[in-house]
Protein backbone atom coordinates (compact mmCIF):
# COMPACT_ATOMS: atom_id res chain seq x y z
CA UNK A 1 0.00 0.00 0.00
CA UNK A 2 1.92 3.14 -1.23
CA UNK A 3 0.24 6.86 -0.20
CA UNK A 4 -0.23 9.00 -2.86
CA UNK A 5 -1.71 12.76 -2.80
CA UNK A 6 -5.20 12.03 -2.73
CA UNK A 7 -6.05 15.69 -1.56
CA UNK A 8 -8.59 16.91 0.79
CA UNK A 9 -10.44 14.77 3.18
CA UNK A 10 -13.03 13.99 6.08
CA UNK A 11 -13.43 11.86 8.37
CA UNK A 12 -16.74 9.91 7.08
CA UNK A 13 -19.30 10.76 10.08
CA UNK A 14 -23.35 9.27 10.39
CA UNK A 15 -24.66 11.45 10.04
CA UNK A 16 -23.39 12.74 6.81
CA UNK A 17 -23.90 9.68 4.96
CA UNK A 18 -26.95 9.86 3.14
CA UNK A 19 -26.23 13.41 2.18
CA UNK A 20 -22.92 12.25 1.10
CA UNK A 21 -24.70 9.72 -1.63
CA UNK A 22 -27.21 11.70 -2.80
CA UNK A 23 -25.13 15.29 -3.24
CA UNK A 24 -21.67 13.56 -3.67
CA UNK A 25 -19.60 16.85 -2.39
CA UNK A 26 -16.91 17.61 -3.83
CA UNK A 27 -14.66 16.50 -1.05
CA UNK A 28 -11.41 14.28 -2.31
CA UNK A 29 -11.51 11.01 -0.27
CA UNK A 30 -13.06 9.88 3.26
CA UNK A 31 -11.82 8.09 6.32
CA UNK A 32 -13.79 5.72 8.17
CA UNK A 33 -13.41 4.12 11.44
CA UNK A 34 -11.69 0.58 11.40
CA UNK A 35 -13.84 -0.94 13.93
CA UNK A 36 -17.11 0.79 13.07
CA UNK A 37 -16.85 -2.08 10.15
CA UNK A 38 -16.28 -4.96 12.36
CA UNK A 39 -20.29 -5.55 12.21
CA UNK A 40 -20.83 -8.06 9.42
CA UNK A 41 -23.28 -6.02 7.60
CA UNK A 42 -26.34 -3.49 7.42
CA UNK A 43 -26.46 0.17 6.84
CA UNK A 44 -23.38 0.33 8.08
CA UNK A 45 -21.62 -1.52 4.57
CA UNK A 46 -24.95 -0.01 2.61
CA UNK A 47 -23.80 2.92 2.86
CA UNK A 48 -20.11 2.22 2.85
CA UNK A 49 -20.04 0.59 -0.28
CA UNK A 50 -22.52 3.28 -1.67
CA UNK A 51 -19.58 6.03 -0.73
CA UNK A 52 -16.66 3.56 -2.07
CA UNK A 53 -18.15 3.73 -5.88
CA UNK A 54 -17.46 7.09 -5.59
CA UNK A 55 -14.52 8.49 -3.62
CA UNK A 56 -10.85 6.90 -2.46
CA UNK A 57 -11.28 5.78 1.37
CA UNK A 58 -8.62 5.18 3.79
CA UNK A 59 -9.62 3.25 7.34
CA UNK A 60 -8.26 4.58 10.83
CA UNK A 61 -8.45 2.22 13.98
CA UNK A 62 -8.47 3.38 17.34
CA UNK A 63 -7.81 -0.39 19.23
CA UNK A 64 -4.74 -1.84 17.77
CA UNK A 65 -2.97 -0.98 20.68
CA UNK A 66 0.45 -1.16 19.07
CA UNK A 67 1.88 -0.20 22.29
CA UNK A 68 0.20 -2.57 24.41
CA UNK A 69 2.69 -5.24 26.44
CA UNK A 70 -0.08 -7.66 25.71
CA UNK A 71 0.27 -9.96 23.29
CA UNK A 72 -0.92 -8.99 20.10
CA UNK A 73 -4.39 -9.76 19.95
CA UNK A 74 -4.87 -11.46 16.94
CA UNK A 75 -9.06 -11.91 17.10
CA UNK A 76 -8.35 -7.90 16.23
CA UNK A 77 -5.74 -8.30 13.44
CA UNK A 78 -8.26 -11.18 11.51
CA UNK A 79 -10.95 -8.72 12.08
CA UNK A 80 -8.82 -6.18 10.55
CA UNK A 81 -7.31 -7.82 7.42
CA UNK A 82 -11.06 -8.92 7.03
CA UNK A 83 -12.14 -5.20 6.92
CA UNK A 84 -9.12 -4.21 4.88
CA UNK A 85 -10.57 -6.82 2.23
CA UNK A 86 -13.89 -6.04 2.08
CA UNK A 87 -12.79 -1.86 1.83
CA UNK A 88 -9.88 -1.74 -0.13
CA UNK A 89 -8.22 1.25 1.22
CA UNK A 90 -5.56 3.35 0.28
CA UNK A 91 -4.16 2.73 3.52
CA UNK A 92 -4.80 1.54 6.95
CA UNK A 93 -3.48 3.54 9.80
CA UNK A 94 -3.60 3.09 13.61
CA UNK A 95 -2.06 5.31 16.73
CA UNK A 96 1.08 4.93 18.55
CA UNK A 97 -0.32 4.03 22.26
CA UNK A 98 -1.56 1.71 23.92
CA UNK A 99 -5.13 1.13 24.53
CA UNK A 100 -5.56 -2.29 26.08
CA UNK A 101 -3.85 -3.66 29.48
CA UNK A 102 -4.63 -7.33 30.46
CA UNK A 103 -7.82 -7.74 28.64
CA UNK A 104 -9.31 -4.33 29.75
CA UNK A 105 -9.78 -1.94 27.42
CA UNK A 106 -9.56 1.34 27.91
CA UNK A 107 -10.78 2.95 24.48
CA UNK A 108 -8.35 5.62 25.29
CA UNK A 109 -4.99 6.62 23.37
CA UNK A 110 -3.13 6.57 25.83
CA UNK A 111 0.65 7.25 25.68
CA UNK A 112 3.72 5.52 25.87
CA UNK A 113 6.60 6.79 27.58
CA UNK A 114 10.07 7.52 25.16
CA UNK A 115 12.11 4.77 26.37
CA UNK A 116 14.68 2.60 24.53
CA UNK A 117 12.39 -0.53 25.94
CA UNK A 118 9.22 1.58 24.08
CA UNK A 119 11.29 1.86 20.89
CA UNK A 120 12.51 -1.81 20.59
CA UNK A 121 8.90 -2.67 21.58
CA UNK A 122 6.90 -0.76 19.27
CA UNK A 123 9.35 -1.56 16.24
CA UNK A 124 8.89 -5.51 16.75
CA UNK A 125 5.47 -5.29 16.75
CA UNK A 126 4.82 -2.88 13.95
CA UNK A 127 7.05 -5.33 11.85
CA UNK A 128 5.10 -8.13 13.41
CA UNK A 129 1.64 -6.66 12.45
CA UNK A 130 2.61 -5.29 9.02
CA UNK A 131 3.93 -8.96 8.41
CA UNK A 132 0.37 -10.31 9.71
CA UNK A 133 -1.95 -7.60 7.67
CA UNK A 134 0.37 -7.93 4.49
CA UNK A 135 0.65 -4.52 4.20
CA UNK A 136 2.27 -0.85 5.05
CA UNK A 137 0.50 0.62 8.07
CA UNK A 138 1.20 4.20 8.95
CA UNK A 139 0.87 5.85 12.60
CA UNK A 140 -0.63 8.92 13.93
CA UNK A 141 0.71 10.83 17.27
CA UNK A 142 -1.44 11.05 19.99
CA UNK A 143 -1.85 14.09 21.90
CA UNK A 144 -0.97 13.38 25.75
CA UNK A 145 -1.41 15.23 29.23
CA UNK A 146 1.25 13.73 31.59
CA UNK A 147 5.03 13.23 30.68
CA UNK A 148 6.73 10.23 31.98
CA UNK A 149 9.95 10.31 34.10
CA UNK A 150 10.83 7.23 33.02
CA UNK A 151 10.91 8.91 29.47
CA UNK A 152 14.45 9.01 27.28
CA UNK A 153 14.01 11.36 24.95
CA UNK A 154 11.32 14.06 23.38
CA UNK A 155 8.51 12.48 21.44
CA UNK A 156 9.39 14.41 17.90
CA UNK A 157 13.27 12.41 18.77
CA UNK A 158 11.03 8.79 20.10
CA UNK A 159 9.69 9.36 16.63
CA UNK A 160 12.27 10.22 13.99
CA UNK A 161 13.95 7.05 15.77
CA UNK A 162 11.11 4.80 15.05
CA UNK A 163 11.25 6.25 11.50
CA UNK A 164 14.90 5.42 11.28
CA UNK A 165 14.34 1.74 12.81
CA UNK A 166 11.47 0.64 11.26
CA UNK A 167 10.76 2.85 7.95
CA UNK A 168 7.81 3.32 9.30
CA UNK A 169 5.83 6.23 8.34
CA UNK A 170 3.30 8.73 10.41
CA UNK A 171 -0.23 10.42 10.27
CA UNK A 172 0.86 13.75 11.78
CA UNK A 173 -2.23 15.03 13.46
CA UNK A 174 -1.60 18.67 13.74
CA UNK A 175 -3.52 19.32 16.37
CA UNK A 176 -2.20 17.21 18.33
CA UNK A 177 0.95 18.00 18.18
CA UNK A 178 -0.21 21.52 19.38
CA UNK A 179 -2.22 20.21 22.14
CA UNK A 180 0.95 18.34 23.28
CA UNK A 181 3.20 21.53 23.04
CA UNK A 182 0.88 23.83 25.17
CA UNK A 183 0.65 21.00 27.72
CA UNK A 184 4.12 20.18 27.84
CA UNK A 185 5.13 23.62 26.82
CA UNK A 186 7.61 22.39 23.97
CA UNK A 187 7.82 24.73 20.62
CA UNK A 188 5.62 22.88 18.51
CA UNK A 189 7.50 23.33 15.04
CA UNK A 190 10.39 21.95 16.73
CA UNK A 191 8.54 18.80 17.35
CA UNK A 192 7.27 18.55 13.37
CA UNK A 193 10.59 20.07 12.16
CA UNK A 194 12.24 16.63 13.99
CA UNK A 195 10.13 14.35 11.78
CA UNK A 196 11.71 13.18 8.43
CA UNK A 197 9.72 14.84 5.78
CA UNK A 198 9.50 11.97 3.79
CA UNK A 199 7.86 10.27 6.83
CA UNK A 200 4.69 11.70 6.48
CA UNK A 201 1.60 10.18 4.86
CA UNK A 202 -1.29 12.05 6.00
CA UNK A 203 -2.11 14.86 8.01
CA UNK A 204 -5.36 15.46 10.45
CA UNK A 205 -6.76 18.71 11.42
CA UNK A 206 -8.87 18.59 14.42
CA UNK A 207 -10.22 20.97 17.03
CA UNK A 208 -9.71 20.96 20.77
CA UNK A 209 -11.18 23.22 24.05
CA UNK A 210 -8.48 25.49 26.02
CA UNK A 211 -8.69 25.73 29.35
CA UNK A 212 -6.07 28.34 29.60
CA UNK A 213 -3.61 26.01 31.91
CA UNK A 214 -4.30 23.59 29.56
CA UNK A 215 -5.71 22.22 26.37
CA UNK A 216 -7.85 19.52 26.21
CA UNK A 217 -8.26 17.19 22.53
CA UNK A 218 -11.58 16.68 22.27
CA UNK A 219 -11.64 16.90 17.95
CA UNK A 220 -15.45 18.63 18.68
CA UNK A 221 -15.02 21.95 17.64
CA UNK A 222 -13.41 24.02 14.42
CA UNK A 223 -10.22 24.00 13.92
CA UNK A 224 -8.65 26.37 16.09
CA UNK A 225 -6.91 29.70 14.88
CA UNK A 226 -3.24 28.72 16.18
CA UNK A 227 -3.43 25.09 14.80
CA UNK A 228 -4.11 26.88 11.31
CA UNK A 229 -1.24 28.41 11.93
CA UNK A 230 1.11 26.01 12.69
CA UNK A 231 -0.19 23.74 9.47
CA UNK A 232 0.07 26.21 7.16
CA UNK A 233 4.22 27.16 8.41
CA UNK A 234 4.73 22.67 8.58
CA UNK A 235 2.60 22.41 4.94
CA UNK A 236 4.72 25.00 3.20
CA UNK A 237 8.12 22.61 4.41
CA UNK A 238 5.89 19.51 3.48
CA UNK A 239 4.87 19.92 -0.05
CA UNK A 240 1.86 18.14 -0.83
CA UNK A 241 0.02 15.72 1.94
CA UNK A 242 -3.20 14.18 2.57
CA UNK A 243 -5.24 16.02 4.65
CA UNK A 244 -8.26 15.79 6.47
CA UNK A 245 -10.63 17.55 9.01
CA UNK A 246 -11.33 15.14 11.47
CA UNK A 247 -14.69 16.01 13.83
CA UNK A 248 -15.54 12.97 16.43
CA UNK A 249 -18.15 14.77 18.38
CA UNK A 250 -20.36 17.83 18.24
CA UNK A 251 -20.27 16.72 14.68
CA UNK A 252 -22.67 19.79 12.53
CA UNK A 253 -23.26 19.79 9.22
CA UNK A 254 -21.34 18.28 6.35
CA UNK A 255 -21.56 22.27 4.81
CA UNK A 256 -19.62 23.05 7.77
CA UNK A 257 -16.93 20.98 7.98
CA UNK A 258 -16.38 20.95 4.00
CA UNK A 259 -15.73 24.69 4.57
CA UNK A 260 -13.11 24.00 7.38
CA UNK A 261 -11.74 22.02 4.26
CA UNK A 262 -11.47 24.35 1.71
CA UNK A 263 -10.36 26.35 4.16
CA UNK A 264 -7.34 23.84 4.69
CA UNK A 265 -7.14 23.96 0.36
CA UNK A 266 -6.85 27.43 0.50
CA UNK A 267 -4.16 27.99 3.10
CA UNK A 268 -1.26 25.44 1.20
CA UNK A 269 -2.80 24.82 -2.47
CA UNK A 270 -0.54 27.98 -3.34
CA UNK A 271 2.59 26.25 -1.93
CA UNK A 272 1.69 22.88 -2.68
CA UNK A 273 0.98 23.50 -6.84
CA UNK A 274 4.14 22.60 -8.67
CA UNK A 275 6.50 21.03 -5.42
CA UNK A 276 6.05 16.95 -5.64
CA UNK A 277 5.45 14.75 -2.99
CA UNK A 278 8.13 14.02 -0.65
CA UNK A 279 8.13 10.13 -1.14
CA UNK B 1 7.73 -7.59 34.34
CA UNK B 2 8.83 -5.27 32.33
CA UNK B 3 9.36 -1.41 33.56
CA UNK B 4 6.99 -0.79 30.15
CA UNK B 5 4.52 -3.78 31.16
CA UNK B 6 4.02 -2.64 34.68
CA UNK B 7 3.34 1.03 33.98
CA UNK B 8 0.66 0.19 31.57
CA UNK B 9 -0.57 -1.76 34.57
CA UNK B 10 -0.66 1.12 36.54
CA UNK B 11 -2.53 3.64 33.94
CA UNK B 12 -4.62 1.02 34.39
CA UNK B 13 -5.30 0.57 37.62
CA UNK B 14 -5.68 4.37 37.24
CA UNK B 15 -8.56 4.35 35.09
CA UNK B 16 -10.38 1.75 36.76
CA UNK B 17 -9.83 3.40 40.36
CA UNK B 18 -7.98 0.66 41.86
CA UNK B 19 -4.37 2.46 42.52
CA UNK B 20 -2.67 5.72 42.10
CA UNK B 21 0.92 4.00 41.79
CA UNK B 22 1.52 5.83 38.17
CA UNK B 23 1.68 9.19 40.04
CA UNK B 24 4.70 7.78 41.33
CA UNK B 25 5.98 8.07 37.25
CA UNK B 26 4.49 11.44 36.23
CA UNK B 27 6.81 14.50 35.84
CA UNK B 28 5.71 17.59 37.72
CA UNK B 29 5.51 20.27 35.09
CA UNK B 30 3.73 23.84 34.39
CA UNK B 31 0.58 24.93 35.43
CA UNK B 32 -1.27 21.24 36.11
CA UNK B 33 -0.13 19.10 39.09
CA UNK B 34 0.19 15.68 38.79
CA UNK B 35 -3.35 14.48 40.29
CA UNK B 36 -5.11 17.05 37.69
CA UNK B 37 -3.24 15.79 34.96
CA UNK B 38 -3.97 12.00 35.65
CA UNK B 39 -7.53 13.05 36.29
CA UNK B 40 -7.80 13.94 32.65
CA UNK B 41 -7.30 10.60 31.94
CA UNK B 42 -10.36 9.41 34.35
CA UNK B 43 -12.25 11.70 33.37
CA UNK B 44 -12.10 10.93 30.03
CA UNK B 45 -12.19 7.16 30.45
CA UNK B 46 -15.78 7.75 32.13
CA UNK B 47 -16.67 9.99 30.05
CA UNK B 48 -16.53 8.12 26.93
CA UNK B 49 -17.31 5.06 28.61
CA UNK B 50 -21.02 6.65 29.77
CA UNK B 51 -21.40 7.90 26.06
CA UNK B 52 -21.55 4.46 25.00
CA UNK B 53 -24.67 3.39 27.11
CA UNK B 54 -26.42 6.87 26.69
CA UNK B 55 -26.18 6.09 22.92
CA UNK B 56 -26.76 2.26 23.24
CA UNK B 57 -29.57 2.93 25.20
CA UNK B 58 -31.02 5.87 25.31
CA UNK B 59 -34.56 5.16 25.94
CA UNK B 60 -33.75 3.12 28.89
CA UNK B 61 -31.49 6.35 30.15
CA UNK B 62 -35.07 7.88 29.88
CA UNK B 63 -36.60 5.62 31.80
CA UNK B 64 -34.07 5.40 34.31
CA UNK B 65 -33.56 9.25 35.08
CA UNK B 66 -30.38 10.55 35.37
CA UNK B 67 -29.89 9.36 38.99
CA UNK B 68 -30.44 5.69 38.74
CA UNK B 69 -28.66 6.07 34.79
CA UNK B 70 -25.62 7.56 36.72
CA UNK B 71 -25.64 4.62 39.40
CA UNK B 72 -26.15 1.73 36.44
CA UNK B 73 -23.30 3.59 34.62
CA UNK B 74 -20.89 3.64 37.80
CA UNK B 75 -22.10 -0.14 38.94
CA UNK B 76 -21.71 -1.26 34.94
CA UNK B 77 -18.14 0.08 34.54
CA UNK B 78 -17.14 -1.50 37.98
CA UNK B 79 -18.49 -4.72 36.98
CA UNK B 80 -17.64 -5.43 33.78
CA UNK B 81 -14.85 -2.87 32.38
CA UNK B 82 -14.77 -3.03 28.67
CA UNK B 83 -13.09 -6.55 27.25
CA UNK B 84 -13.63 -5.46 23.84
CA UNK B 85 -11.68 -3.45 20.53
CA UNK B 86 -15.11 -2.10 19.69
CA UNK B 87 -17.17 -0.35 21.65
CA UNK B 88 -20.16 -1.79 19.54
CA UNK B 89 -20.17 -4.60 22.20
CA UNK B 90 -19.34 -3.32 25.73
CA UNK B 91 -23.19 -3.15 26.84
CA UNK B 92 -23.40 -6.52 25.18
CA UNK B 93 -23.99 -7.54 29.22
CA UNK B 94 -25.62 -4.25 30.00
CA UNK B 95 -28.91 -6.56 30.54
CA UNK B 96 -27.44 -9.38 32.79
CA UNK B 97 -25.92 -6.26 34.87
CA UNK B 98 -29.70 -5.11 34.97
CA UNK B 99 -30.82 -8.83 36.00
CA UNK B 100 -28.68 -9.26 39.07
CA UNK B 101 -27.52 -5.98 40.45
CA UNK B 102 -29.28 -4.08 43.27
CA UNK B 103 -31.63 -2.00 43.08
CA UNK B 104 -32.01 -2.55 39.28
CA UNK B 105 -32.81 -6.54 39.63
CA UNK B 106 -36.15 -5.29 41.45
CA UNK B 107 -37.03 -4.08 38.02
CA UNK B 108 -36.97 -6.69 35.63
CA UNK B 109 -38.17 -4.18 32.76
CA UNK B 110 -35.27 -2.59 33.07
CA UNK B 111 -33.21 -5.82 31.72
CA UNK B 112 -35.91 -6.31 29.19
CA UNK B 113 -35.75 -2.68 27.59
CA UNK B 114 -31.91 -3.17 27.63
CA UNK B 115 -32.18 -6.32 25.63
CA UNK B 116 -34.59 -5.32 23.43
CA UNK B 117 -32.44 -1.75 21.92
CA UNK B 118 -29.35 -4.71 22.45
CA UNK B 119 -31.42 -6.52 20.03
CA UNK B 120 -32.19 -3.73 18.10
CA UNK B 121 -28.57 -2.97 17.17
CA UNK B 122 -27.81 -6.22 16.32
CA UNK B 123 -30.36 -6.09 13.90
CA UNK B 124 -29.02 -3.20 12.26
CA UNK B 125 -25.60 -4.23 11.59
CA UNK B 126 -26.29 -7.94 11.07
CA UNK B 127 -25.00 -9.63 7.89
CA UNK B 128 -26.95 -8.91 4.80
CA UNK B 129 -28.26 -12.09 2.85
CA UNK B 130 -30.41 -12.08 -0.56
CA UNK B 131 -34.32 -12.54 0.26
CA UNK B 132 -36.02 -15.00 -0.24
CA UNK B 133 -38.28 -14.16 -3.43
CA UNK B 134 -41.76 -16.08 -4.23
CA UNK B 135 -40.42 -17.38 -7.55
CA UNK B 136 -38.08 -19.64 -5.80
CA UNK B 137 -41.16 -21.19 -3.57
CA UNK B 138 -43.32 -21.48 -6.72
CA UNK B 139 -40.32 -23.54 -8.26
CA UNK B 140 -39.75 -26.12 -5.78
CA UNK B 141 -41.54 -29.29 -6.89
CA UNK B 142 -44.14 -30.59 -4.52
CA UNK B 143 -42.68 -33.71 -3.37
CA UNK B 144 -39.63 -31.53 -2.05
CA UNK B 145 -41.96 -29.91 0.37
CA UNK B 146 -42.35 -32.08 3.36
CA UNK B 147 -38.30 -31.80 3.46
CA UNK B 148 -38.03 -28.30 2.54
CA UNK B 149 -36.32 -25.55 5.37
CA UNK B 150 -36.84 -22.42 5.26
CA UNK B 151 -34.19 -19.74 6.64
CA UNK B 152 -34.49 -16.72 8.68
CA UNK B 153 -32.61 -13.95 7.57
CA UNK B 154 -29.68 -13.30 9.73
CA UNK B 155 -30.83 -9.67 11.38
CA UNK B 156 -33.92 -11.53 12.52
CA UNK B 157 -34.35 -11.57 15.90
CA UNK B 158 -36.88 -13.62 18.05
CA UNK B 159 -37.89 -12.61 21.77
CA UNK B 160 -40.65 -12.86 24.59
CA UNK B 161 -41.09 -10.30 27.13
CA UNK B 162 -42.73 -10.64 30.10
CA UNK B 163 -43.37 -6.89 30.92
CA UNK B 164 -44.28 -3.88 28.67
CA UNK B 165 -41.24 -3.34 27.75
CA UNK B 166 -41.21 -2.60 24.01
CA UNK B 167 -44.39 -0.25 24.95
CA UNK B 168 -42.78 1.57 27.63
CA UNK B 169 -39.51 1.53 24.82
CA UNK B 170 -41.85 3.03 22.27
CA UNK B 171 -43.57 5.90 24.05
CA UNK B 172 -40.78 7.17 25.18
CA UNK B 173 -39.18 7.20 21.58
CA UNK B 174 -42.06 9.54 20.64
CA UNK B 175 -41.40 11.09 23.75
CA UNK B 176 -44.28 10.13 26.04
CA UNK B 177 -44.16 9.32 29.67
CA UNK B 178 -44.05 5.50 29.52
CA UNK B 179 -47.27 3.45 30.78
CA UNK B 180 -47.06 1.90 34.28
CA UNK B 181 -44.59 -1.08 34.34
CA UNK B 182 -46.54 -4.39 34.29
CA UNK B 183 -45.99 -7.95 34.57
CA UNK B 184 -47.88 -9.59 31.87
CA UNK B 185 -48.03 -13.08 29.95
CA UNK B 186 -45.42 -13.42 27.82
CA UNK B 187 -45.41 -11.62 24.56
CA UNK B 188 -43.06 -12.23 22.00
CA UNK B 189 -41.56 -9.83 19.06
CA UNK B 190 -39.28 -9.93 16.13
CA UNK B 191 -36.93 -7.84 15.39
CA UNK B 192 -35.57 -7.43 11.64
CA UNK B 193 -34.41 -5.43 9.03
CA UNK B 194 -37.10 -4.60 6.31
CA UNK B 195 -36.64 -4.98 2.69
CA UNK B 196 -35.49 -1.52 3.03
CA UNK B 197 -32.92 -1.98 5.78
CA UNK B 198 -35.08 -0.35 8.26
CA UNK B 199 -34.88 -1.53 11.42
CA UNK B 200 -38.34 -2.99 12.65
CA UNK B 201 -39.99 -4.41 15.43
CA UNK B 202 -42.92 -6.23 15.11
CA UNK B 203 -45.43 -7.92 17.47
CA UNK B 204 -46.13 -12.00 16.83
CA UNK B 205 -48.68 -14.23 18.62
CA UNK B 206 -47.68 -17.35 20.56
CA UNK B 207 -48.35 -19.54 17.15
CA UNK B 208 -45.93 -17.44 15.04
CA UNK B 209 -43.44 -17.05 17.38
CA UNK B 210 -43.03 -21.17 17.43
CA UNK B 211 -43.31 -21.32 14.23
CA UNK B 212 -40.22 -19.09 13.62
CA UNK B 213 -38.38 -20.52 16.20
CA UNK B 214 -39.18 -23.78 14.16
CA UNK B 215 -37.43 -22.46 11.31
CA UNK B 216 -34.37 -21.17 13.04
CA UNK B 217 -33.38 -24.53 14.57
CA UNK B 218 -34.04 -25.67 10.68
CA UNK B 219 -37.33 -27.76 10.80
CA UNK B 220 -37.97 -29.35 7.76
CA UNK B 221 -41.58 -27.90 6.58
CA UNK B 222 -43.58 -30.80 7.47
CA UNK B 223 -42.72 -30.53 10.91
CA UNK B 224 -43.71 -27.40 10.63
CA UNK B 225 -47.32 -28.17 9.13
CA UNK B 226 -47.49 -30.88 12.17
CA UNK B 227 -46.66 -28.40 14.91
CA UNK B 228 -50.02 -26.60 13.92
CA UNK B 229 -52.51 -30.12 14.39
CA UNK B 230 -53.05 -28.48 17.90
CA UNK B 231 -54.63 -25.59 16.54
CA UNK B 232 -55.73 -26.11 13.52
CA UNK B 233 -57.86 -28.64 11.35
CA UNK B 234 -55.76 -30.66 8.70
CA UNK B 235 -57.08 -29.19 5.98
CA UNK B 236 -56.48 -25.48 6.62
CA UNK B 237 -52.70 -25.99 7.95
CA UNK B 238 -51.55 -25.44 4.28
CA UNK B 239 -53.37 -22.15 3.10
CA UNK B 240 -52.78 -21.16 6.77
CA UNK B 241 -48.97 -21.87 6.05
CA UNK B 242 -48.73 -20.05 2.96
CA UNK B 243 -50.49 -16.79 4.22
CA UNK B 244 -47.44 -16.40 6.61
CA UNK B 245 -44.75 -17.67 4.55
CA UNK B 246 -46.22 -14.92 2.40
CA UNK B 247 -46.18 -12.34 5.21
CA UNK B 248 -42.57 -13.02 6.12
CA UNK B 249 -41.51 -12.65 2.07
CA UNK B 250 -43.51 -9.22 1.90
CA UNK B 251 -41.28 -8.34 5.85
CA UNK B 252 -37.90 -9.66 4.28
CA UNK B 253 -37.46 -12.13 7.02
CA UNK B 254 -36.42 -14.88 5.01
CA UNK B 255 -33.27 -15.69 3.27
CA UNK B 256 -32.60 -17.05 0.19
CA UNK B 257 -32.02 -20.63 -0.09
Amino acid sequence: MKEQFLGFGLGLRAPHLEQIITEKPAVDWFEVISENYFVAGGKPWYYLNKIRENYPVVMHGVSMSIGSTNALNIDYLKSLKETIARVEPQWVSDHLCFTQVGDINSHDLLPMPYTQESLEHLASRIHQVQAYLGTEMIFENVSSYLTYKESQMTEWDFLAALHHKTGCRYLMDVNNVYVSARNHQFDAMTYLNAIPKKAIAQIHLAGHQDFGSHIIDTHDEDVSPPVWDLFTRYAQQLGPVSTMIERDDNIGTLEALIKELDQARELVQPFWQGMAKNE
Amino acid sequence: MSDLAQLQQHFMALLQGTSDKLADHITEQGELNTNQRLSIYQNAYKIRLRAVIEQDHEQLGRYLGDDLFELMVEGYLQTFPSKFTSLRNFCDQLPQFLSTTEPFIQHPILAEIATFERMLLTAFDAMDAAHLRVEALESIAPENWPSLQLVLQPSVQLVCFNTNAVESWQALKEQQSPPEPQHQSSKCWVIARDLQRRTQYVYVDQQEFRLLSLIKNQTPFAQLCQSCLNELEPSLIAGFLIEKINSWLERGWLKQF
